[in-house]
């Protein structure tokens, strides 16, 4: 007896891509072993070591390994290289109710699900009633599972899983499921089951669920394990790299932004937007606006021909698809005069009274009547809000307004 | 491994049990069908071969004087299915389980014995229309209790070379069209239709190949002691025994040594 539920030592697991599968004798034989394969390592080089007793989590993007890695501790895959070595009976809730049968009962399903996991019949048998309790579908038990609704059949599923009392219990995005009520149900037993003193090894995307549940937490990227320690901590740095990764991404797209992209275009064509980038007031690029702070957004553009008077209009649109605002130079009364070759148009959003979320901006850009499109340019930019302090508000936009106290009688 | 078997019996029962519940439940008559199926075979085959083709049938081992197509050929028909079934059944089972062979670990062979469990009794149902059959024919004998070791070692067999063919057919997709249309050779290359001495008379040439075929061994042997009420030689059920045995302790060995991984291959 040592104080490890799982170890793992130096696991590596390769899957081999063939680029076209022989998946049939005939090819196989006609055609011989498929020549171009590709090694594909979806874990690599992961050490490490669940203590008994603990509840350990896994993050990483998806497809950075945390299913195959879980496959592998279950034992449905077996690992190309290194070793892993489990202490205790092992239940992975890879899916829930995978095993059952649409035409048989919940409880035929109970019994046939509790043997695929390993339970004995002895075991099935006591506890049956309690795997009937803890789903709640005891009116339901007699009816093929095929009569059930989704969320029916994910509890049958996870009720069978977690009655198995396994030492280690292994839990895949599966406690997103279900109804609120039963969410809850299934964290209580997590947390009753650790403190019974079994290890708990959960993958899942819900940062804030990880961070109360885990003791320890590993991130994977790209099959390695990227940090392991405590579950704030890890989840901080994951976090931090997470949002780096969306400024870079946001930059780049700002930046490539132009108009050779390959939009369709509309419009005469006289003038055409080059290219709109989001900038703060000293003209220094950003990747995302901020709620209460002035952005710039940089318009460029080119005229083929002396143009007079050309009204440049912003369609702003939340990422709902709800428009919020229209502007333009005409109703602002800014005349931009004759314009010929390249040109530059600020618009300042002052004080940016848009709520944090995603905007999306679409140009059109119309002759001095307002009359005649000259070009037009939809999805031109996407950017994010964002708010340092405060709330994040509800709706799209911060209206400049005041609260004041009055206590005359009107 | 053979102990693996008896530790895990009841997953193999719940999926026998699944199976069963399973197979003929939305029907009306429900296992009333499963006979059906080899009754009306056995209703075509015996107007078309012995009015059409007029095969006529080996004496009766209670009566010489007479003989009985039906129950022969009835007689083959049983053996051959029970090959036959066991095979395309459990070359089926992983394919058809590999939506939860790939999210839950458990020993692969445990839905092929399962659905083998359900299968045998199917044939315990048709072996005991042949009984009622050969009854009425009053064509009983000692010799019966012989048919248990014979098809105990024809299971055996057919589920060493089912568990084989079901790793390969998991590995490459049409393997199991190919296996259909070997049995249907192998099928006409087996006494079911046609009694041995009728090949021996017109076509002997063909003698060594049906004799090379380990199937009409397993049904001659039956034709033996359910139809003529012979006792086969001393070492004809010891040999089909033995054979048996080694092909199912080979066939589940192969499976195991190439299962470990099934998971990733369905």
């Amino acid at each position: 007896m040592t104080d490890i539920a799982v170890n793992l030592e130096h696991v590596s697991k390769r899957f081999i891509r063939h680029v076209d599968r022989r998946n049939s004798l005939k090819e196989r034989i006609i055609r011989g072993r498929s020549r171009t394969s590709e090694d594909f390592w979806a874990v690599k080089d992961v050490s490490i070591e669940i203590p008994k007793g603990s509840v350990f989590g896994l993050i990483g993007h998806n497809g950075s390994g945390k299913s195959t890695l879980l496959k592998l501790m279950s034992g449905i895959y077996r690992p190309t290289e290194g070793k892993i070595h489990t202490d205790g009976r092992l239940a992975a809730l890879i899916e829930l109710g995978a095993g059952f049968h649409p035409d048989m009962t919940g409880l035929e399903n109970i019994k046939l699900n509790g043997s695929i996991l390993g339970l004995s019949r002895k075991e099935i048998n006591d506890s049956t009633q309690a795997i009937i309790d803890f789903s709640g579908l005891r009116e339901f038990i007699n009816d093929p599972v095929k009569h059930y609704s989704s969320g029916m059949y994910v509890r049958l599923g996870f009720s069978v899983a977690v009655h198995m009392k396994p030492d280690i219990l292994i839990v895949d995005e599966v406690l997103a499921v279900g109804d609120e009520e039963f969410q809850r149900r299934c964290e209580d037993h997590l947390y009753s089951l650790r403190r019974a003193g079994k290890t708990i090894i959960v993958v899942s995307h819900g940062m804030g669920q990880l961070e109360s549940l885990c003791d320890e937490i590993s991130w994977l990227e790209h099959g390695q394990v990227q940090e392991t320690g405590p579950a704030t901590k890890v989840i901080r740095s994951y976090l931090e790299r997470v949002n780096n990764q969306e400024s870079v991404r946001n930059a780049e797209i700002s930046a490539d932004r132009s108009e050779d992209e390959g939009s369709l275009r509309a419009g005469s064509g006289q003038i055409r937007t080059r290219s709109i980038a989001l900038r703060n007031v000293e003209n220094k690029p950003l990747d995302h606006a901020e709620t209460g702070s002035t952005t710039r957004l940089a318009v460029t553009l080119n005229a083929k021909e002396s143009i007079l008077g050309p009204n440049v209009r912003l369609a702003i649109q939340h990422e709902g698809g709800a428009l919020v605002t229209m502007l333009n130079n005409h109703r602002l009364g800014t005349d931009l005069g004759v314009v010929n070759g390249d040109f530059t148009v600020f618009v300042d959003l002052l004080n940016t009274p848009l709520l944090p979320g995603r905007y999306r901006i679409h140009i059109d850009v119309f002759d001095h009547t307002g009359a005649k499109l000259l070009d037009n340019w939809s999805d031109a930019l996407e950017f994010p809000v964002r708010r340092q302090r405060g709330e994040i508000g509800q709706g799209f936009v911060e209206l400049p307004a005041q609260f004041t106290l009055s206590t005359q009688q009107e | 491994m053979l102990s693996d078997l008896y530790a895990r019996r009841a997953l193999i029962w719940a999926f026998a049990n699944r199976d069963f519940a399973t197979r003929y439940r939305s029907s009306v008559l429900g296992w009333a069908w499963s006979l059906l199926q080899p009754l009306a075979t056995l209703l075509v085959f015996a107007v078309v071969f012995s009015v059409v083709f007029r095969i006529v049938p080996p004496p009766l081992g209670a009566d010489p004087s007479r003989g009985s197509y039906a129950a022969f050929l009835f007689t083959g028909l049983v053996t051959w299915n029970l090959f036959n079934s066991l095979i395309v059944l459990s070359m089926s089972q992983l394919k058809s389980n590999g939506e939860l062979l790939r999210k839950v670990q458990f020993p692969g062979w445990a839905p092929i014995f399962g659905a083998s469990i359900v299968q045998l009794v199917q044939v315990l149902l048709e072996l005991i229309v042949l009984i009622l059959m050969f009854f009425w024919q009053r064509n009983v004998g000692w010799t019966w209790i012989l048919a248990i070791p014979i098809l105990v070692a024809m299971a055996l067999f057919a589920q060493g070379i089912g568990l084989m063919l079901s790793i390969l057919n998991a590995r490459f997709g049409d393997v199991q069209y190919i296996v259909v249309v070997v049995l249907g050779a192998l099928y006409f290359l087996t006494p079911v239709i046609y009694p041995m001495s009728m090949v021996e008379d017109t076509a002997s040439n063909l003698v060594i190949f049906i004799q090379a075929n380990p199937v009409a061994w397993f049904v001659q042997a039956m034709h033996d002691v359910m139809y003529s009420l012979q006792a086969p030689e001393w070492w004809v059920i010891p040999g089909l025994l033995l054979l048996g045995v080694l092909t199912f302790i080979v066939g589940l060995a192969v499976f195991n040594r190439n299962s470990e991984d099934i998971g990733e291959l369905l």
